[in-house]
């Protein structure tokens, strides 16, 4: 390679890096190509080692602390059951994959699944039992140890309960003999009373010495073993997997699609030999009907699809959809109008109020507003054309665009118009005083100002507002999601944290990374389109 | 199909030209003329009757040959619901005659001759809240009961009963897991109105009250007998009146959490506290919260959240159903201090409810959904011969899925098997604590209904006095037995139900039982009577 090509790669390459907004690599593509090693090196150990080093030294901290916090749901999740909860979903989609696969599978394919599948069910079959077994044995082991653990407590309880209810009867009966001895005029009014506020601080000390070991004993039978739960988990893994293949064997079996077109087929020939045969009207008619009718579910089945259950690539999915139709809606009232602002300033008068009022409005109130707005639509959803449309296109019919969609995607746009609007009125009442005047004086039509001036020099302003705006509509998008349960990312978290189970902390917590990971890749490529409309060098914003 | 259309049809098949009565029938409205309980026995037999053959006919299946009008078996079948069968045909607007199976095929001499179901639709969403007694509708999908009658069903968590209710109404799911109190509450018009029908009651007990530690402290301190790890059950709320008086003497007033105004949870957590004399508030036309004259103030929190509540001192007890009572022992933030089991033996708990505009589009796929959540309870009931439940545990393994249930298997196992931690020392055995198809408890008994109104009464949720009938008739509207009915007989022609598992000959109402914690009876054929039988509440005048 000539050394111009090389030159031309490795700066090809640093405006990638450039435009991309991933500036920290490039001291390492300068070491790569061997520009001034010593200073790269140092570039690089302080801008790119360092920090990883430092979110390696996070995850550690997280590590360690994590365990020690323990709430009423279990533990606060290590990276490593974090990690886990990733890979349990994944597995849940593979099953679902699975699954779908085996509804459609037919002839030979099917025969050999069906056998594949026996073969690990039997495997995974005497897994399960002996996993049971073995949960079984810890589970009387742990027993043991609790009782043993309580035995001297529940003792000690019973005894201070023995001597404490002793006491409280010499004093209860004391105190009656000195309200007797009052009442006959002998005793003295303020030593009853002494005695009674005595029994009452002395009963108080002696409740609150009895709750102490009650609460030692709770504690006791509340923290479960670590081995118990382990081999809980492992038995439950295994059990699980055991019904995955049994299900999996019904969609291969009865519940498989060819086999139920297969079964309405015999079901219509039995029909048409009935009708052949028949002889009284009504019985011809009867069974002319049941062959149309047997017709007509062979030929539904045959187009059936399998039911999905929403897995988190699934939510991935439907919620990356929605928030792109609620961006592309406020970047289509955004750019318009802020333009309009930013040429006119009586527009802008005029939008200033509305604009600082609904502004600051939090995105709850927008879904319920929405909510109850875009319901009134759709009064029949299944047969509205728009969901019919969607339903119809390759990807997104998948997806089950519904109502609830629409009106996340109406909350993200109502929240996420604003940045991108203020950004584009900035954009367009900036741009340089000497342009638009070069535009009166060339006499230029409004059409060629607007796209041969105005657009363009306020696009970077534009792209720096949307960028802001995507975030923002990301961001609602989770809790609108979580509020109205529309499927999506907030959904997952939302049921996650409704189910309560073992795992559901750490999958919430998984969630929180995905949710970021994909707010982290939207913003790049938002910072991407900014640079590559922008005229001057300016660093990205990170 | 309008009528003219299925008369013009009518006369061209052989025999039937002469029926004109029938076709007279059809065009006369009954119901519109005079209150159906005025018709004769005898002529709205017959026309329930005629209804029926002329329907059977239409659907092409029936036997040329009609059977007498009156067989003995027959009538005593169709009586209840004959009704329902003139006021379905009269009602019908516009013409369009909803093909209902009608009660008259409740007459099982035909069983064999039922025609085949021609669904109307075959992809179906159904909602659920996270709880355990959605297991029917789970397992009906899991294993495969609704793909035999030919659905494909999807089964959506719903964040909390009124979203549900609503996404039923609109349309956005053709049916639910409800409270049994909704769909007459919708029906009535209290809160969302809209006439949702059920023809399946999908389980029997289930709930439970669950108190704080500190509340449980304080009413071991009242009540020296439940200072033991396991207390006499049932536990009154008489060890909670004096903290109830004591926090009102404070200016305070105890709050406690319900999943929803017309929840049967609601009306246990009312009825247990009112049982020991504590005033749980009333409705009225102005205080939709229910807060009035209340001792202690019960506010709505959806049942998945129940525990964190809790935790977070917001209430210091609730009732809600299962995981949820069971989860707070695991997580030992609360004590469960009675089943509703302790409440009401045996008391409706979940029914499955569609909007009657469904039902009437698709009384075919209703009854195919019908059929499927029989032989789910059937399925969730099996026993062995020493009488242990069988498939429970399978149920628990589907239930703990994400996508359903989702809560540990053991927490969900716990009450699922016929146990019930009410502490963690203090296991207990409830057999009955989840009652899927026993006691024929999936039949949907007017009685249910009649139940839930006096409570909706008695709480001032219905705003004024009714007379009896208006009981009985609106639990009619809203419980519909034929098509459980007609369901439950294409089973038992296919063999997959007994002929004991069904009360074929029932007229709906359960015999009268004071298997209450207060002993008070309940009669539903005699509603007034009940509601005036308690201290705390609304009474009404007996003979209005």
């Amino acid at each position: 390679m000539s050394e111009s090509r090389i030159e031309k790669l490795k700066y090809g390459l640093l405006k990638a890096i450039d435009v991309s907004g991933f500036r920290v690599l490039d001291p390492v593509v300068r070491l790569f190509f061997g520009e001034e090693p010593k200073k790269q090196a140092a570039d690089v150990f302080k801008y790119l080692i360092t920090p990883i080093a430092f979110v390696v030294l996070c995850l550690a901290a997280w590590t360690v602390i994590a365990p020690r916090h323990k709430t009423r749901s279990g533990e606060v999740p290590t990276p490593r059951e974090v990690w886990a909860a990733f890979v349990v979903n994944d597995t849940l989609n593979d099953r679902e994959d699975e699954k779908e696969a085996d509804f459609q599978l037919s002839g030979e394919a099917r025969m050999a699944a069906i056998a594949r599948v026996r073969e690990q069910l039997r495997v995974k079959e005497a897994e399960s039992i002996q996993r049971k077994a073995e949960l079984a044995v810890i589970k009387d082991r742990s027993e043991a140890e609790i009782q043993a653990a309580l035995a001297p407590l529940q003792q000690a309880y019973d005894e201070l309960k023995a001597k404490n209810t002793t006491e409280q009867d010499v004093r209860s009966s004391t105190i009656r003999q000195l309200a007797a001895a009052v009442a006959a005029r002998i005793g003295s009014t303020d030593q009853l009373l002494t005695a009674i506020r005595d029994d009452n601080t002395k009963t108080e000390a002696e409740r609150e010495a009895e709750k102490q070991i009650k609460d030692a004993l709770s504690d006791v039978r509340s923290v479960p073993p670590k081995a118990l739960k382990a081999a809980q988990l492992a038995s439950n893994a295994v059990a699980n997997e055991v019904q995955h293949l049994n299900k999996r064997l019904d969609y291969l079996e009865s519940g498989n699609r060819d086999q139920k077109v297969v079964a309405a087929e015999q079901k219509t020939a039995v029909a048409r030999q009935t009708l052949d045969t028949a002889t009284t009207p009504a019985a011809v008619l009867a069974a002319a009907k049941s062959v149309v009718r047997g017709e007509e579910t062979a030929a539904r089945t045959a187009e059936q699809s399998y039911p999905r259950t929403a897995t988190i690539w699934f939510q991935v999915r439907r919620s990356l959809f929605t928030v792109f139709v609620g961006f592309t809606m406020a970047a289509a009232i955004a750019i318009p109008v802020g333009i309009l602002c930013g040429l006119n300033k009586v527009v802008m008068a005029c939008l200033t109020p509305i604009i600082s009022i609904f502004k600051p409005v939090s995105p709850v109130v927008w879904l319920l507003i929405f909510q109850i707005v875009v319901g009134a639509f759709f009064p029949d959803p299944e047969s509205h054309p728009l969901f019919q449309f969607f339903g119809s296109l390759p990807l997104i019919g998948g997806l089950g665009v519904n109502p609830a969609l629409i009106f996340s995607a109406c909350t993200v746009a109502v929240c996420a118009v604003w940045p991108a609007l203020v950004n584009t009125a900035l954009g367009v009442s900036s741009i340089d005083r000497d342009h638009m005047n070069v535009a009166r004086v060339l006499r230029l039509g409004l059409w060629t100002r607007l796209f041969r001036i105005i657009i363009p020099s306020s696009l970077p302003l534009v792209f720096a507002g949307l960028r802001i705006s995507l975030g923002v509509g990301w961001m609602v998008l989770i809790a609108a999601e979580a509020l109205s349960s529309s499927d999506g990312l907030g959904k997952f978290v939302w049921d996650e944290y409704q189910n309560g189970s073992s795992h559901s902390f750490a999958n919430i917590i998984f969630a929180c990374f995905v949710v970021g990971i994909i707010g982290f890749i939207l913003d790049r490529i938002m910072i991407l389109m900014q640079r590559s409309v922008s005229f001057d060098d300016g660093a990205a914003v990170v | 199909m309008t009528k003219v259309e299925i008369r013009h049809r009518l006369c061209q098949v052989e025999g039937y030209e002469h029926r004109r009565d029938i076709c007279v029938l059809m065009d006369f409205d009954l119901g519109a003329i005079v209150p159906v309980s005025f018709i004769p026995l005898g002529l709205r037999l017959s026309a329930a009757f005629h209804a029926s053959s002329t329907l059977l006919l239409i659907s092409g299946c029936s036997s040329p040959e009609i059977p007498p009008a009156s067989t003995g078996s027959a009538e005593t079948v169709v009586a209840p619901a004959a009704p329902d069968a003139t006021a379905s045909i009269s009602e019908s607007p516009g013409g369009d005659v909803p093909s209902t199976p009608t009660p008259a095929t409740a007459d099982r001499d035909t069983a064999d001759e039922l025609p085949p179901l021609e669904l109307e639709k075959d992809e179906l969403k159904f909602g659920f809240i996270k709880l355990t007694d959605c297991a029917p509708i789970v397992v009906a999908r899991e294993k495969g009961f609704f793909e035999d009658e030919g659905l494909q069903v999807e089964v959506i968590a719903q964040p909390n009963w009124k979203q549900l209710l609503d996404n039923v109404i609109t349309g956005e799911l053709d049916g639910a897991h409800m409270l049994s109190g909704q769909p007459i509450a919708a029906t009535i018009g209290f809160g969302t109105k809209a006439h949702i029908i059920t023809a399946y009651t999908l389980d029997l007990n289930g709930n439970g009250i669950t108190v704080s530690n500190a509340i449980w402290d304080q009413m071991v301190i009242n009540d020296s007998t439940l200072d033991t790890p396991t207390p006499k059950h049932p536990i009154p709320a008489t060890s909670l009146k004096p903290i109830v008086a004591e926090k009102l003497s404070a200016g305070e007033k105890l709050q406690m959490g319900m999943v929803f105004p017309v929840s049967t949870h609601n009306y246990e957590i009312r009825y247990w506290l009112a049982a020991a004399g504590i005033h749980p508030g009333m409705y009225t036309s102005e205080d939709i919260r229910g807060f009035t004259e209340a001792q202690v103030e019960l506010s709505v929190t959806p049942p998945p959240q129940m525990p964190a509540t809790l935790e977070s001192g917001n209430i210091s007890g609730y009732c809600v159903g299962e995981p949820w009572n069971q989860q707070a022992v695991a997580k030992g933030i609360g004590v469960p201090v009675t089943t509703n089991y302790d409440i009401w033996k045996n008391n409706p708990e979940k029914v499955f409810g569609v909007t009657k505009a469904w039902a009437d589009e698709n009384p075919n796929t209703h009854i195919a959904v019908v059929k499927a959540l029989i032989r789910a309870g059937r399925w969730l009931d099996e026993t062995d011969d020493d009488g242990n439940l069988v498939n429970r545990d399978e149920a628990c393994r589907l239930l703990s899925q994400p996508n359903y249930v989702g809560a540990d298997f053991d927490i969900i196992r716990n009450s699922m098997t016929g146990y019930f931690y009410f502490q963690k020392s203090d296991k207990r055995e409830m057999p009955d604590f989840n009652v899927f198809f026993k006691y024929h408890c999936s039949y949907p008994w007017y009685s249910d209904g009649i139940w839930f109104l006096t409570q909706m009464r008695r709480w001032g949720q219905i705003t004024e006095a009714r007379p009896a009938e208006w009981y009985h008739e609106t639990a009619k509207k809203v419980y519909q037995p034929e098509i459980y009915l007609n369901a439950a007989k294409r089973l038992l022609a296919d063999g997959l139900i007994d002929e004991a598992d069904v009360p074929w000959s029932t007229d709906g109402y359960k015999p009268a039982t004071s298997d209450f914690i207060d002993g008070i009876e309940y009669d539903a054929h005699e509603p007034i009577r009940y509601l005036n039988s308690h201290a705390i509440g609304n009474k009404d005048p007996e003979d209005s």
